[in-house]
């Protein structure tokens, strides 16, 4: 097993902001508002309508086909209006808005628990798609879906991330110091379905108590590592996990499953152990709020719908006298900004992140024209050539950006914009190329 | 709070390295070998280099204007071109050199190609062979302690003995910026903080040490080789030039290319070639080279590489050097051991061959001019053999060289004979050297060869008393060789029969030997 995977960058962490922060959560109080494309595959179909009454926990989206997920109200109340709200990524999606009355009346107690040895293989599966599970790590993958491969017998590694890269975030550490048992359990349950496979729970170094708190758990699990790994972005892209777990480099056309590995955030590791044990759907989860521009930053369990000015407000609010210069959902390295607070809470929204400083535009002040320092290339975790592709896609010339360059196993983590002294567009560039020849190979038929 | 914030794509922070920071970092490396340049060479130095910097970056300064581009010359590269440009110029030079220099390294090398990062070839060195090409002799006259000498480099390439320690310190003539210990003070602190790559720096050294041992006829040699690397301008062209962002490739088997390039070409133009500078040229000829590298030589992403594919399949590959055939590591470990055994052999040997050359020597010396106790020179004989420079001696002697003339004392010092060794190139199977004895009145002793290969039988009879008999006990200017024998008269020699080549050589090598006690030896004694 190598020690690292080839290449990354080594940001400030900024952890320290809401490491010690302990978990809580938090109940929102406004109006809720579910949109119903959270993941990747088909939006959900809304199964409620206006004036119906909803409990926590109960459906009001159910999954549109097999790679999809449902959504489960976090709140009791009365739905308000199924329409167009504005969301996270800043465009208008269809919502299921709900009236929250304040009072959380749960649909149904889970506290029920059933042992996962009882239950079979479809069973445990079925649980998992009727829990709108989703991976938590930030793509939002149906995770019942992950679990199905072709060759279950062919994985040989289930992997449960707890690296938490991105700087600023410390949900997931916060997580697996307080809930590392139950994380454990979600794990093993995984590992029932694919009989070849062992666990690792991979976590960065930075996250002491973490690493002790999952080794105390793990203590008489002999199908079971804890690894922990050098602190270096991105550590926690699966791509990277799987290079330095199983050795295997393989091309974006193929899944971790193609390579024998299963790979699932610990916060969703988290979600299949309380919904396999007792059928609770997912709701809440883990949200950092944090920043330099945060008076107290929080580790939140959040639910589901929260308007992120809600989050500001239980984080205390903008620090006095700091100029909030950017909102961010989710890490700096990755993260989307967000023009307005008022959008909601998605499964996949594991930070909010509230900058006094605005990189980019610091960046685009300092930039010049590229040095051919080669930085870029020395940190790409793909081993690609971005000097080299930003200079293909200059000159327009797509074939050898794709054929020559391999320029579409781009995975966008960042780190070539982040190194450059020349302060260059990178990723950005990347990702126009990318859809840019996407949309030609389908105008082309193939 | 309710503004709408500037939105726009990851990453959202950047690393603290800018352009600038970096350009600042290299300028600063640059300072040790600037301030020893001064030390050492003085003030003037210090304003070559000051005017070199500040016409690099006006000049940028002002193309910005003249062309409205955003102000370029901000980001201190053209501080690194001015440096650079400076550190490579003679210490002696006129300021309007530097002048020159910078103002076509930054105007034609940098701006006109559209400046930083689109540049072709290295400014610097653009700028140095425009100024070598425009002012030949300005540019290469180097002044040591006042008097005008050749180079280290131009010292090595002409075979003479350097000051090893001298070129490292920076205090052996040269450009300003020769101090090899500053230089890779610097260099090694841009390589450690990852400013400059390994992979060229590196495999400049090597690809040059490499070549310079296999080729510069002194083998192995450390003393040589670290001559060598320390002379020309190498350490400042590895670790400062071949290292030029722009102008070098950016994947690593590409720099590596690149770099192997520039330390050949070095090596050749430095062993065959004519300009002690010429470390200038193999960079530009790598740079020109680099579009090339760039185009054909990109490495694959990790996962299409063979051993990925080979994992994807499940398969295991072995790593590369579990790959090559055994026998092949074998011959490469022979070859290697071998090498590294005769070289050494032939340094631990040098010593002692000379030895046992001038051994034979002095005991031929000894054996030609009977009676000496010790052999010495006078200034006439001195004079006389640093105007030969150990060239062909006479016009009608065939090639001939007079090696040493000496002067035979007894014990109480008085001139007893002279002792002249003389080879000569015209033997029939390479050359043959003698020495020819005189004694105190200019009669012949006689003649002993220390050197003499020719084919048995035939001109190794040259060595037979019944030849060199001929030459005893005469005195005469010139001997006359007669090809088919019936010698009479001392001036006379009969030729060894079959053996006629290596005959006219040895009479040619005696007449030369007696040309030169004529001229200049001729009753001198010592004082």
């Amino acid at each position: 097993m190598r020690n690292t995977f080839r290449g990354g960058v080594h940001p400030k962490d900024r952890k320290d902001l809401s490491r010690s922060a302990p978990l809580r959560s938090y109940d929102a109080t406004g109006e809720m508002v579910f949109p119903l494309a959270q993941h990747i595959g088909k939006p959900a179909k809304a199964v409620v309508k206006k004036g119906d009454r909803v409990l926590v926990g109960q459906c009001i989206a159910q999954a549109d086909g097999f790679v999809s997920a449902g959504i489960y109200s976090s709140c009791s109340g009365v739905v308000k209006a199924v329409e167009k709200r504005r969301v996270i990524s800043g465009t208008m999606q269809e919502c299921v808005v709900i009236d929250n009355d304040g009072a959380y009346t749960p649909v149904a107690s889970w506290d029920v628990k059933t042992d996962p040895a009882t239950l079979s293989r479809e069973e445990i599966l079925d649980r998992v798609k009727n829990a709108g599970i989703v991976g938590l790590g930030g793509a939002g993958f149906p995770t019942h879906v992950k679990l199905m491969p072709k060759d279950p017998d062919g994985i040989r590694y289930v992997i449960a991330n707890g690296a938490e890269c991105e700087p600023y975030l410390t949900g997931n550490d916060q997580l697996m110091r307080t809930e590392a048992k139950t994380i454990l359990e979600g794990l093993e349950i995984t590992l029932r379905l694919f009989p070849h496979a062992v666990g690792v729970v991979a976590i960065e170094k930075n996250k002491p108590e973490a690493i002790e708190a999952m080794t105390q758990a793990a203590r008489g699990m002999d199908k079971v590592q804890i690894l922990p790994l050098p602190t270096k972005y991105p550590q926690g892209g699966e791509r990277s996990l799987i290079q330095v777990i199983a050795g295997v480099d393989f091309p974006v056309s193929k899944l971790p499953a193609d390579v024998g590995c299963i790979v699932d955030n610990v916060g969703t590791m988290y979600a299949i152990a309380r919904a396999v044990q007792y059928q609770e759907p997912l709701f809440t989860h883990v949200l950092t709020v944090t920043g330099e521009a945060v008076k107290e930053p929080q580790n939140l369990i959040v639910r589901d719908g929260t308007s992120f000015r809600e989050l500001v407000e239980a984080a205390g609010g903008v620090k006095d006298g700091v100029e909030l210069k950017k909102i961010l959902v989710g890490g700096p390295m990755m993260g989307m900004t967000l023009g307005s607070l008022d959008v909601p809470v998605q499964k996949t929204s594991n930070g909010l992140v509230l900058l006094n400083r605005d990189g980019s535009e610091e960046a685009q002040a300092q930039m010049t024209a590229c040095l051919h320092c080669g930085r870029c290339t020395t940190v790409c975790p793909q081993g690609l050539m971005p000097q080299m592709m930003a200079e293909a896609a200059e000159a327009g010339d797509l074939e050898r950006y794709e054929k020559k360059l391999y320029g579409l196993e781009c995975v966008a983590c960042g780190s070539c914009t982040y190194i450059c002294p020349a302060k260059r567009p990178l990723t950005q560039t990347f990702k126009q190329v990318k859809s840019e020849i996407m949309a030609k190979k389908r105008a082309g038929g193939k | 709070m309710n503004t709408v914030l500037n939105l726009s794509p990851g990453p959202h922070i950047r690393d603290r390295w800018t352009t600038r920071y970096i350009m600042s970092v290299v300028s600063l490396a640059l300072m040790p070998t600037a301030i020893v340049g001064v030390l050492v060479n003085g003030l003037h130095a210090l304003l070559i280099i000051l005017t070199s910097v500040v016409f690099a970056v006006g000049t940028e300064f002002l193309f910005d204007k003249v062309a409205h581009r955003p102000d370029t010359w901000k980001d201190c590269s053209a501080v690194v071109t001015g440096l650079l440009l400076a550190l490579s110029l003679s210490p002696s030079v006129p300021l309007y050199i530097p002048a020159l220099g910078s103002i076509f390294a930054i105007l034609v090398a940098k701006c006109c190609f559209g400046g930083l990062g689109k540049n072709f070839i290295n400014p610097a060195l653009a700028g140095r062979c425009f100024l070598l090409l425009s002012f030949g002799r300005t540019m290469t006259d180097f002044p040591l302690d006042g008097v005008s000498t050749a180079t280290p480099a131009a010292a090595l390439m002409a075979g003479e003995a350097v000051n090893v320690t001298r070129m490292f310190l920076g205090t052996a003539g040269g450009v300003i910026g020769s101090s090899v210990l500053a230089l890779m003070v610097g260099g090694l602190i841009l390589w450690s903080m990852d400013i400059i790559h390994g992979q060229i720096c590196f495999s400049v050294l090597g690809g040059f040490t490499l070549f310079v041992a296999l080729f510069g006829g002194q083998g192995f040699d450390p003393r040589y080789l670290v001559a060598q690397i320390c002379g020309g301008g190498v350490v400042m062209g590895a670790f400062f030039m071949a290292t030029d962002y722009t102008t070098s490739p950016v994947g690593k088997l590409g720099q590596l290319i690149y770099g192997v390039i520039i330390g050949v070409l070095g090596g050749v133009f430095r062993i065959y070639g004519t300009a002690a500078d010429s470390f200038s040229y193999s960079i530009i000829t790598a740079n020109l080279l680099t579009p090339l590298l760039e185009t054909y030589i990109i490495a694959k992403p990790y996962a299409y590489r063979k051993a990925a594919l080979a994992r994807q399949r499940g398969e295991e590959r072995k790593p590369f050097y579990q790959r090559i055939p055994r026998p092949v590591i074998a011959l490469v470990i022979i070859t290697l051991v071998a090498g590294v055994a005769l070289s050494g052999v032939y340094s631990m040997t040098k010593d002692t061959i000379e030895e046992q050359h001038r051994a034979a020597a002095a005991a031929a010396y000894v054996a030609v001019v009977p009676g000496a106790e010790s052999f010495t020179t006078n200034s006439d004989i001195d004079s006389a053999m640093e105007a030969l420079e150990g060239g062909i001696y006479g016009s009608d002697f065939g090639r001939v060289t007079i090696n040493e003339a000496m002067i035979g004392l007894d014990a109480g010092g008085n001139v007893v004979g002279y002792a002249i060794s003389v080879t000569t190139a015209d033997g029939n199977d390479g050359d043959i050297t003698l020495t020819l004895g005189l004694n105190a009145d200019g009669v012949i002793n006689g003649i002993a060869f220390t050197e003499l290969n020719e084919t048995p039988g035939m001109g190794m009879r040259c060595g037979d008393p019944e030849f060199t008999d001929q030459f005893e006990g005469v005195s005469v200017s010139r001997f006359t060789l007669l090809k088919s024998g019936g010698s009479i008269t001392d001036d006379t020699i009969d030729a060894i029969s079959g053996a006629t080549v290596t005959s006219a050589a040895v009479v040619n090598a005696v007449n030369a030997g007696l040309d030169f006690y004529e001229s200049h030896m001729k009753g001198g004694s010592v004082g």
